[in-house]
């Protein structure tokens, strides 16, 4: 399938087909983060299965793009309809007549972050300065309060050219290692920590040069752009080699390579496939190497009690929440579940003018909780859910793997 | 130390996984969906109808098994259904469940009918129905799932299974549960009464139409996370207060769900929610690992003991093709299926044979071929899998689940110590 | 007891006797319509609601598409708020030879039914779940209408000309006065009450039962033999045309998206009683083999609801008393002044509902013929209530309504979009209505839950207006219930079977409904 069927996908439906599923029994609703604090969106149920047997290639309820996309939705649903799917797609179409400017721009983070970087001081402090927020605001609807990455002075790929290279052997075979716009550009720190771990645990990790998973224009309903930008990606991270298991510390491109890109835009590409069962997120591949008896466990201990949220779209994995048990082996670590469903950002869902309240009000109770139970840091596998968390409660929040290293030595 | 696979999170499925992890073993729980809890009542039926409305669930429980052959409660027996209802209790705690399994309570329903059950949660209870009880029945304009005029009015025209007559008298009360909206699930509401100050306005509201000597009937919305938010209501009312249950989303139900979750979390089961088991591998008889269809692909669950707690019909555990082939969708079972007909035409009539197919399973809760051997001897299930019951026409469902996970997990515990001797014998 | 009286009496309140009210209201004849049922009950609610383009009937019936043709345009504009323009297609199926379509194309010319080929590509772009192996398509006018809003539609216009309508009236006897009908005597099945009507001329629309109609007048063997088809829903629109199979006309070779859901059908069994017919397994199975035919995975889709109508076919001669396919879908009038020797009584057997504004016509006429009183017709120039927007229905419609009212109005039947607002206002307009009668002017419990969620809600709404006490409020809870489940269990299978599950539990498992206090007798209207 190519990029410009995308959006025909979306209108003939196979998530469609899966409203048969559905039997009304409002288990999504419950576990909709959305419309819990707002009554502007309708739910799950309403928006997914019950309108769409009322849509014929339109979506003339507009409030259905409230929908974050969170897909605590589908995650929950007993009988298998594809709800966030189905959403998603009538979004797509409904803003294929008159998609805005910000969702165009928002989506292109590779160039937002390539575009950030080598004037990074200066990005950052223009991002932090109010009355230009507030132009942004009105010129593009990004709330002027909008949680925004820090670029970072250097990018991943500069930091593997410059660094020593390391002396641990590798014995354990290959890894490719896939960083994601944060990682590459703004969030460096996780990806280095992750290289240096899987080095630690004796892999050799590749990191080709790579592009976007193109998630945050899927979620925007551009699936064209997405679409192109999923394929390009797969052929890069297939260059360095087809039988090697990819890693990735950004749990939500994970997720757009794992299944969103086939669920949501309908791409059936056997490059996708491929990449799509050979990727694993770190955590879930250190606790795949412990259930084999092969993670050594020999940490030093960290005292430390501070709440780890999984995002919603690594729980729509479906694998569970592996670092919670990662973080359980490390003496000293209390991990406390966050309890929420969603911390509000949802991608770039938070960032827009007319969706930050919601957002906000999304993410209060996780915000609560973390200045509760550790006001000064937190976890989380995802960058955005990172800076909305860093953003609501003030606290430092990193990736798991950060402590993971420091309990190796690595820090 | 074994490793079991727990398939389903019902409340079977939770039962059973937290009894093995307390236990000893290692756990792990994978289930599509969230369990039957938040669809159901909130509260644990061991039997309800046989078809006479029952009294005392124990007691009738041999009999019926009896007059029932291949029921479910022909291999759990009175002194395994009490037990297991009151670790039940023991589990979720005495602010969500309560009552005497030996005694059933029959509670008020949403329709104004009148339904045994054996334990229900504490915000229940004062609304027996009882010779000479005296409600008043408060709506709430914006649920449409509630109307107190139907239940007052069918509760006040009842004879009352322990004879007599109760009074009741309705009330609708205009209280959003937040700004701007008409029309809200029970679960906002629900939400809005943890919070302490919409509590208060809310018990005042009510308290305002509540007459001296009444008891006060609501929808069962009083607080989700909050559980003692219904207590406070009442005391804020200066009346007792009872919640009945709505249909779905049952806040009660997602209580318990909630308690039963967390609790299986705090043994330290491993959940993983969310994706389906869609293949097995097994040799020598024994089920040796599941296929689970992650995003991105199958992973696998290898385990010592499994345990099947994937429900009926409703949450697909059970399916009939359009040719009417039956089928049981993790281990493709054999099923005990009716002679003839599944479904008939007199809605009032009895029940449709279709609802009584399922897995048959042996006095250990291992699933068996119909009226024959074990299928494999690793492979036990439990709940609403198993054949045999019509459960909203008895009022069973809960008391099967929780024996029948009960006896499931202490049958894999029996089975894993038995081993461990031998191993330690040889 | 109570007397009425009118210049006509209609008796049936299907398609045939709407259109013929209206029509006789129109014409200045004060008129009074009366049904043992609801509106369309008969066979004009239980079709699968195709507004013929004529394309079936070119080959088989070359007269009745040519009226097709016309009719169907002149109903889409009158009746435009029942009527979808969906399109249609006729398609060949891997079992129809592709060259019967040029005999066909002949055909359309020649009875003036516009028509257009379209490449097999074309179609699968605009239906992409249909089969791939279809390997020629032609595309047509069809449309898809809703039974019920266009006999009230029509049931309405006659009204504002003056008409009654009298629903739940069953008719128990019709009296002459030497060689003229007098009086025509109905039970009120609502009050138990005796009506009697006197009047001048009856037109017995009765369709299927025109027969047990005319016995009662003295006017023995008139013979209406039932043509018997099953039809089901599907839970969504699979496809948003109607699709056809290009073949001479055979069982389940129609797919209609109408609203929500789309129809297949239908089967052809002669039936003794239209009031007795029954749904198969091996019809059902035979109407999943079309579908699959027409649909690959159809039988993976999702089933709601079955339903058996009964075509009223004129016995011909020409054809075996078995094969009730073939015998003529053309209209007759029996004029009863020859035959049983008494003046002002027709009765009218056969046609179809696309043309029922036709025929409504040509019967009237045939009255004022009768009555040398000749009339003009004006039915196909007007719109009735409700269409003078000219605005067809669209799928999409309750969706957008929904959007700007749901701040204001609570919406009971999550499934159909049905709002509080609509219900209320329905039960206004019919204070005696069971919920079945509601739900034919609403769509409540029409969806895939089948009442799971709805049935309470339109219960205790119903409760809290003055018609209607807790007696018949449980009551009609209770019936609801029960007549939702007739078109259930016929096609119990796949979704359904867990939306039956979980309903059970929600009525039985949490509502407790069998145990409700007992009624004094059961609801039956």
């Amino acid at each position: 399938m190519n990029a410009a069927e995308g959006l025909d996908f979306a209108q003939t439906e196979v998530a469609r087909a899966s409203l048969d599923h559905c039997v009304k029994c409002t288990i999504c609703e419950t576990h909709c983060p959305v419309s819990a604090v707002t009554p502007k969106f309708t739910g799950p149920k309403f928006v997914g299965p019950q309108a769409e047997r009322f849509r014929h290639g339109e979506s003339v309820d507009h409030s259905l793009d409230y929908c974050s996309s969170c897909g605590a939705c589908t995650l929950a649903c007993p009988q298998g309809v594809k709800i966030a799917e189905l959403n998603s797609q009538a979004r797509a179409v409904m803003k294929a007549d008159h998609m805005p400017l910000r969702d165009q721009l928002i989506s292109q983070t590779t160039l937002m972050g390539m575009a950030m970087t080598p004037v990074a001081p200066l990005a950052n402090a223009a991002l932090s300065i109010k009355p230009l927020r507030n132009v942004v605001e009105r010129v593009l609807g990004i709330h002027r309060d909008a949680p925004m990455p820090k670029a970072n002075t250097q990018t991943i790929t500069g930091w593997l050219k410059k660094r020593k290279k390391p002396t641990v052997k590798a014995t354990r075979g290959t890894l490719i290692f896939f960083h994601g716009c944060a990682g590459g550009y703004f969030e460096v720190e996780t990806s280095k920590k992750s290289i240096e771990v899987l080095e630690h645990l004796g892999y050799e990790v590749l990191v080709p040069k790579q592009g976007c998973c193109g998630l945050a224009q899927q979620s925007n309903g551009l699936f064209d752009g997405a679409t192109q930008k999923v394929l390009k990606l797969c052929d890069e991270l297939r260059a360095s080699g087809r039988d090697l298991t990819i890693i990735s510390s950004s749990g939500s491109c994970t997720g757009m390579l794992k299944h969103e890109a086939h669920e949501i835009m309908g791409v059936d590409d056997s490059r996708l496939a491929d990449v799509g069962t050979r990727i694993r997120d770190i955590m879930e591949f250190l606790l795949e190497l412990y259930d084999a008896d092969e993670l050594p466990t020999d940490f030093k201990p960290v005292p430390l009690t501070a709440v780890y949220h999984a995002p919603c779209q690594l729980k729509s994995q479906g694998m569970g929440q592996p670092a919670m048990e990662i973080l359980g082996l490390i003496p000293g670590v209390e991990a406390i579940e966050s309890g929420a469903t969603c911390c509000g950002i949802a991608g770039t869902y938070g960032l827009k003018k007319e969706k930050y309240e919601i957002a906000q009000a999304v993410g209060k109770p996780l915000f609560d909780k973390v200045k509760d139970v550790n006001p000064s840091f937190a976890m989380c596998d995802t960058e955005t859910c990172r800076w909305q968390i860093r953003k609501g409660s003030g606290a430092e929040v990193e990736h798991p793997i950060f402590l993971v290293h420091q309990a190796y030595g690595l820090s | 130390m074994a490793r079991v696979v727990v398939i389903g999170a019902g409340v079977a499925g939770l039962v059973a996984a937290i009894r093995l992890a307390d236990a000893g073993a290692r756990v792990a729980l994978l289930n599509k969906g969230t369990g039957g809890l938040q669809l159901s009542q909130g509260t644990l039926d061991i039997l309800g109808y046989a078809p006479e409305r029952v009294e005392r669930p124990l007691d009738a429980l041999a009999g019926f098994a009896a007059a029932n052959p291949g029921h479910p409660y022909a291999n759990l027996d009175a002194e395994l259904v009490g037990r297991a209802a009151d670790y039940l209790c023991e589990l979720v705690g005495p602010a969500l469940l309560v009552g005497d399994p030996a005694v059933n309570l029959q509670l008020p329903t949403a329709v104004g009918a009148i339904r045994p059950t054996a334990l229900a949660a504490p915000s229940m209870t004062a609304g027996a129905c009882v010779d000479g009880a005296n409600f008043v029945i408060v709506g709430l304009r914006q649920l449409k799932d509630f109307y107190p005029d139907l239940v007052a009015k069918n509760l006040a025209r009842t004879d009352l299974p322990g004879g007599g007559r109760l009074s009741a008298r309705h009330v609708m009360l205009d209280l959003p549960a937040r700004a701007g909206e008409v029309d809200s699930f029970g679960l906002t509401y629900a939400r809005a009464l943890d919070d302490p100050a919409y509590r208060r306005r809310f018990a005042q509201a009510i308290k305002a139409v509540v007459g001296q000597g009444e008891s006060v009937g609501l929808p069962a919305v009083l607080g989700v996370d909050d559980h003692g938010a219904w207590a406070e209501l009442s005391e804020l009312i200066g009346a007792p207060v009872f919640e009945i249950p709505l249909p779905p989303p049952s806040v009660p139900g997602l209580r318990l769900n909630r308690a039963l979750t967390a609790r299986a979390k705090a043994s330290g089961v491993r959940l993983v929610p969310g994706s389906k088991v869609t293949g097995f591998r097994s040799s020598g008889g024994s089920v040796d690992s599941v296929q689970l269809a992650t995003a991105g692909g199958d992973r696998t669950f290898a385990a010592d003991a499994f345990v099947l707690a994937t429900g009926g019909f409703e949450a697909g555990a059970l399916s009939a093709d359009s040719y009417h082939n039956l089928h049981e969708s993790v281990f493709d079972l054999p099923l005990r299926r009716p002679e003839g007909h599944l479904v008939h035409g007199d809605y009032w009539g009895d029940p449709q044979p279709l609802f009584a197919v399922g897995v048959e399973t042996d006095h250990t809760m291992l699933a068996r071929h119909p009226g024959g051997d074990p299928v494999y001897d690793n492979l036990y299930a439990a709940g609403g899998i198993l054949a045999g019951a019509t459960r909203w026409q008895e009022k069973s469902g809960e008391g099967i689940a929780v024996a029948s996970a009960v006896l499931a997990a202490d049958s894999i515990l029996a089975a894993a110590s038995t081993a461990t001797t031998q191993g330690a014998a040889s | 007891m109570k007397t009425l009286s009118a210049d006509v009496v209609v008796v049936g309140g299907g398609s045939t006797g709407a259109g013929v009210v209206r029509d006789v209201a129109m014409r200045g004849y004060s008129a009074i319509l009366v049904d043992r049922a609801d509106l369309g009950q008969g066979t004009t609610g239980r079709y699968h609601g195709l507004l013929h383009s004529g394309g079936r009937y070119v080959i088989s019936d070359p007269h009745s598409a040519t009226e097709c043709a016309e009719e169907n345009a002149i109903v889409t504009r009158i009746q435009s708020d029942a009527v979808e323009r969906t399109g249609g297609y006729f398609v060949a199926t891997p079992v129809d030879d592709p060259a019967w379509g040029d005999d066909w194309a002949k055909g359309a010319t020649e009875t003036k039914v516009p028509f257009e080929e379209v490449s097999v590509a074309d179609l699968l772009k605009a239906e992409p779940r249909i089969n791939p192996r279809i390997s020629r398509a032609f595309k047509v006018e069809d449309g898809s209408v809703d039974g019920w809003q266009l006999v009230w539609g029509a049931a309405n216009s006659a009204k504002q000309y003056g008409a009654q309508i009298l629903t739940y009236h069953r008719v128990t006897g019709i009296t002459r006065d030497g060689d003229r009908v007098a009086q025509v005597i109905c039970t009120d099945e609502k009050t138990g009450e005796e009506v009697r009507i006197t009047t001048n001329f009856v037109l017995n629309c009765a369709a299927a039962w025109g027969g047990q109609i005319a016995a009662m007048a003295d006017c023995p063997d008139v013979q209406v033999v039932p043509g018997a088809g099953i039809m089901i829903a599907m839970n969504h629109r699979i496809t948003n045309s109607v699709i056809n199979r290009l073949t001479y006309p055979a069982d389940g070779d129609i797919l209609v998206p109408v609203h929500t859901v789309c129809v297949i059908g239908t089967t052809d069994q002669k039936a003794d009683d239209p009031d007795q017919l029954k749904i198969d397994w091996d019809e059902v199975q035979q109407m999943m083999d079309c579908g699959e035919l027409l649909i690959p995975g159809f039988r993976k889709a999702r089933a709601i609801h079955a339903w058996a109508g009964a075509r009223p076919l004129v016995k011909d001669s020409r054809v075996g008393s078995g094969d009730t396919r073939h015998m003529s879908r053309g209209m007759s009038i029996i004029d009863h002044s020859d035959r049983d020797g008494l003046k002002g009584l027709l009765t009218i057997a056969g046609g179809k509902l696309t043309t029922y504004r036709l025929m409504a016509e040509k019967v009237v006429d045939a009255m004022c013929a009768q009555l040398d009183d000749p009339r003009p017709c004006r039915t196909a120039t007007e719109q009735v209530p409700g269409s003078e927007s000219g605005k067809n229905y669209v799928i999409t419609h309750r969706l957008e309504e929904r959007e700007h009212d749901r701040t204001d109005d609570q919406i009971l039947c999550e499934c159909e979009l049905m709002s509080r607002g609509m219900f209320t206002r329905a039960l206004q307009d019919q204070p005696k209505g069971s919920f079945d009668d509601l739900r034919r002017q609403l769509r409540l419990g029409m969806g895939p839950c089948q009442g799971g969620f709805c049935t309470m809600r339109a219960t205790g709404v119903a409760l809290e207006t003055e018609h209607i006490d807790i007696e018949r409020a449980t009551g009609l809870l209770r019936l609801f219930l029960k007549n939702r489940w007739i078109g259930i269990w016929p096609i119990l299978y796949g979704d359904q079977v867990r939306q039956t599950a979980l309903d059970n539990w929600i009525f039985q498992g949490t509502l407790d409904v069998e145990h409700l206090p007992g009624p004094t007798h059961e609801e039956v209207v």
